[in-house]
């Protein structure tokens, strides 16, 4: 009896805030604290994954996937597209309201909107919307796009992701520097408390299109410690957690009682790039042979087989636009010897890696440095903190640069930055091409460009080819995001995926006893 | 007394100048920069660049140094680049949570740790003293986030007498012991095996003296003795080691704060520097010399008050 009043009063001590126990949502996010919580400004992952509760765009992929194939009405009910896709026209739904007292959102908020996501001054986007010529309003629920050229996924660029997000003109305007902490949207959660190191408290939007949520408040707390945050959702503090993307934190997290886990696309793409400008290198045989020296099971096996997929291509599975159909390496030291001394390397041959201390990409890159050398390819590693890792990589200096990066997924986008001549690193449009790859520059550009779907994934098809065949680089695993929650929280749909790399919490989202 | 106070704020005012040169020039001789954190790994190098110019980090290196200590003698330590928001008011927001923290535990270590070493001393190689060395060598070699994590699986996790999450920010005075209990008892056992070291070996060579024998010769009561006479003495060295430990009590907290998730400065610095937040880093610098400086200050005013024999002139 003793004890049963005990554990009452500990219940009691916990359930005390505000609301009902089921309507509060508590989530543990693994970092410090709040960046920048304007939608156009964002791009951590710890922001985006909140900003997707508390803005839509005119499009948005279905909740609970990721692919670009998904894509359904958010706030535009419908659109069309002229014959040269340049010119697209959203009709706009009329039930939109803003949060707070800003009124309803017409076509002046979404053009207010995409213009901003251009504007090089505030946007962390504004690449991406290069090729729009104009955003206009063509009614007061009608907008009007117009592109200088046509753009592989305009639709992609409109979902609530990067700079797709619509925010309020008068918001905005009102609020001015105020908004990067008061962000105000149109979604199903509105902004409502920051605590600084703390949280960021959301609650549920009364008058929010798709009817009101069930949750009514969630508190997104910044817990940076990965043991404590386990141990908060283990003792019930919060119900759902970010994930280490880890094999042994899956296995951990899954024997906490009423525990459901999600492992969700788009991954973290893992990929070698090689520098074919330096020797050995610029020899496509060494580069053959490193292919063929690294066996993509054993990764997987090493990096958990229920949270990592093989890569063969240097588009992630998933992607619109990937194939499996390229030149494939098979697991063989034997061919990558001979290879090596085909290329007048008989004794093996030492290349050079700059890398991140990041423990992640630190072990799968000592795998993969066992791995060669099984081959008698040596790989040097030299360790820099990572910001350091960032900006050595991007000078030219690493031999053999392993990145791993989640993209928006169309293979253009992959394509574009790590493999397009103009992204070479050193140059002034470089982004993130470290392998000095030109081989399938014709082909990205014209998929670009093309207008029919079936020749545009040929394309890319194609170019993914190229780029296996000269082996820029050697793609080894992605890694899938990994989020756990309790059991007794119904998302409403089923989570395969999550381009803001977080769950979907929408207004289906509710406790269930 | 005034004079001597007046001059080490003089060099507490050099002190300061040279942290805050090293730090200026030590965050932008680090590779990385704040543009980078700000627009992620996809922007272009023509986005970074524009970026950089509008942070002010296209500038020469002087004329960005000139504008820095301009703005530190004027009070405006600029905005946090990554935030957006200004370094001042981000300082002094969770400052408290870490002072307050760092105070309860030193008082806690003092006050396990001074009646311990006591103990150990004048048992001196009997059990208790064996007992208490090992322990104090037991907390000396623990570092603070293994220890942070045990307290959380034993009195979070089976007991659940206190919350993983603690939020320091309580409204009623039960809470916030209940949020401060754990990270300070964690931090307080740290600093008291530090000052049961030192207190014990202080009092041994006090308990050899002259006097203490005089003292036991004319009757004294042992407590009177051990308390009144040979502690007062020995405490010097045990405030010096105190006021010198305050670095590692606050290095610690550091490391503190974050298992236990409580704001802090500790969470705000390794944001800041994964981020080359510059301004935010230079913010926090002037912050912890000011704190040292002060601490040394105070422990040089307390050896007056402990031996009125010293002097400051």
């Amino acid at each position: 009896m003793r004890r049963t009043i005990g554990l009452t009063l500990i219940g009691l001590a916990m359930a005390g805030s505000a609301h009902a126990a089921g309507e509060t949502l508590n989530v543990g996010m693994g970092s410090a604290d709040a960046g920048k919580l304007d939608p156009h400004v964002a791009t951590s992952t710890p922001d985006k994954g909140l900003l997707h509760w508390m803005f839509n765009g005119l499009v948005r992929i279905k909740p609970g996937e990721a692919s670009p194939a998904d894509i359904e009405p958010d706030i535009a009910e419908s659109w069309t597209t002229s014959e040269d896709g340049l010119t697209w026209t959203f009709t706009l739904r009329q039930d939109v309201d803003c949060h707070g007292d800003y009124g309803p959102l017409d076509a002046e908020d979404v053009v207010f909107s995409l213009n901003r996501a251009a504007d090089p001054d505030i946007s962390a986007f504004a690449d991406s919307y290069a090729a729009f010529e104009s955003v206009e309003a063509t009614g007061d629920h009608e907008v009007t796009i117009t592109l200088k050229n046509p753009v592989p996924s305009l639709l992609g660029l409109l979902v609530p992701y990067h700079g797709g997000n619509i925010v309020c003109k008068d918001a905005v305007e009102a609020l001015g520097t105020e908004f990067e902490r008061t962000p105000i949207g149109t979604g199903p959660f509105m902004f409502e408390e920051y605590q600084p190191q703390q949280y960021v408290k959301l609650v549920a939007n009364p008058e929010y299109f798709r009817g009101e949520p069930q949750i009514k408040e969630i508190y997104y707390r910044y817990i940076p410690s990965d043991s404590s945050r386990d141990l908060a959702f283990q003792s019930g503090e919060i119900d759902m957690i970010y994930g280490k993307q880890d094999q042994t934190w899956v296995e951990r997290i899954s024997e906490v009682p009423g525990t459901k886990v999600a492992v969700m696309t788009p991954g973290e793409m893992s990929v070698i790039h090689l520098n074919m400008t330096m020797p050995p290198l610029d020899d496509v045989r060494v580069r053959r042979a490193v292919a063929h020296a690294i066996d993509r099971n054993a990764l997987v096996e090493f990096k958990g087989p229920d949270v990592t997929l093989a890569a063969v291509s240097p588009v992630p599975e998933g992607n619109l636009g990937y194939t499996g159909d390229v030149p494939t390496y098979e697991f063989s030291v034997e061919k990558a010897k001979a290879l090596l001394a085909e290329a007048g390397h008989p004794d093996g041959v030492t290349i050079k890696a700059i890398h991140t201390t990041l423990p992640g990409m630190l072990t799968t890159m000592e795998a993969v440095q066992a791995l060669l050398r099984e081959a008698d390819i040596n790989l040097e590693i030299e360790t820099v903190e990572h910001a350091t890792f960032h900006e050595q990589i991007r000078k030219d200096l690493s031999q053999v640069t392993h990145y791993a990066a989640a993209r928006f997924p169309v293979a253009d986008v992959y394509l574009s930055q790590f493999f397009h001549s103009d992204a070479i690193v050193g140059k002034p449009t470089a982004v993130a091409n470290f392998s000095h790859c030109d081989v399938a520059d014709e082909e990205i550009a014209a998929a670009r460009a093309e207008t029919d779907d079936e020749k545009q994934l040929e394309l890319w098809a194609e170019a993914q080819r190229k780029i296996m065949d000269e082996v820029c680089a050697v793609p080894l695993v992605q890694s899938l995001q990994l989020w756990a929650w309790k059991d007794t929280l119904d998302l409403g749909v089923e989570v395969n995926g999550s381009l803001n790399l977080s769950p979907p919490v929408t207004e289906a989202a509710r406790f269930v006893e | 007394m005034t004079a001597f106070v007046l001059k080490r704020l003089g060099f507490a005012v050099i002190t300061l100048f040279a942290v805050l040169t090293i730090v200026f020039f030590i965050v932008r001789v680090l590779p990385g920069d704040p543009a980078m954190a700000i627009l992620g790994d996809q922007a272009s190098q023509a986005a970074l660049n524009a970026l950089r110019a509008r942070l002010g980090l296209d500038q020469p290196l002087y004329v960005q140094y000139v504008q820095f200590l301009g703005g530190v003698v004027v009070g405006d330590w600029g905005v946090s680049m990554v935030s957006g928001r200004p370094v001042i008011q981000e300082i002094l927001k969770v400052l408290p949570a870490t002072l307050e923290l760092t105070f309860v535990s030193l008082v806690l270590g003092a006050a396990v740790g001074i009646p311990l070493g006591v103990w150990s001393a004048v048992r001196r190689n009997k059990l208790p003293d064996y007992i208490t060395r090992m322990a104090s060598l037991l907390g000396l070699s623990f570092p603070a986030f293994v220890s942070a994590v045990l307290l959380l699986i034993v009195f979070a996790i089976q007991l659940r007498w206190f919350p993983v999450i603690s939020s320091g920010q309580g409204t009623t005075l039960s809470d916030r012991l209940r949020d401060l209990a754990l990270p300070a008892i964690n931090l307080g056992l740290i600093m008291a095996a530090y000052i049961t070291r030192v207190s014990r070996s202080a009092m041994l060579e006090v308990l050899n003296q002259d006097y203490v024998r005089t003292a036991h010769a004319k009757g004294l009561a042992f407590a009177t003795i051990i308390w009144r006479h040979c502690l007062r003495n020995a405490l010097i060295p045990v405030v010096t080691v105190v006021g010198l430990y305050l670095g590692i009590l606050i290095g610690n907290s550091v490391l503190t704060e974050i298992v236990f998730n409580r704001p802090g400065l500790g969470k705000l610095i390794i944001g800041a520097l994964n981020q080359r937040d510059y301004t935010m880093l230079q913010g926090m610098m002037v912050i912890y010399t000011l704190i040292v400086v002060l601490v040394n200050l105070i422990t040089d005013l307390t050896y007056g008050l402990i031996d009125p024999r010293i002097k400051y002139s």
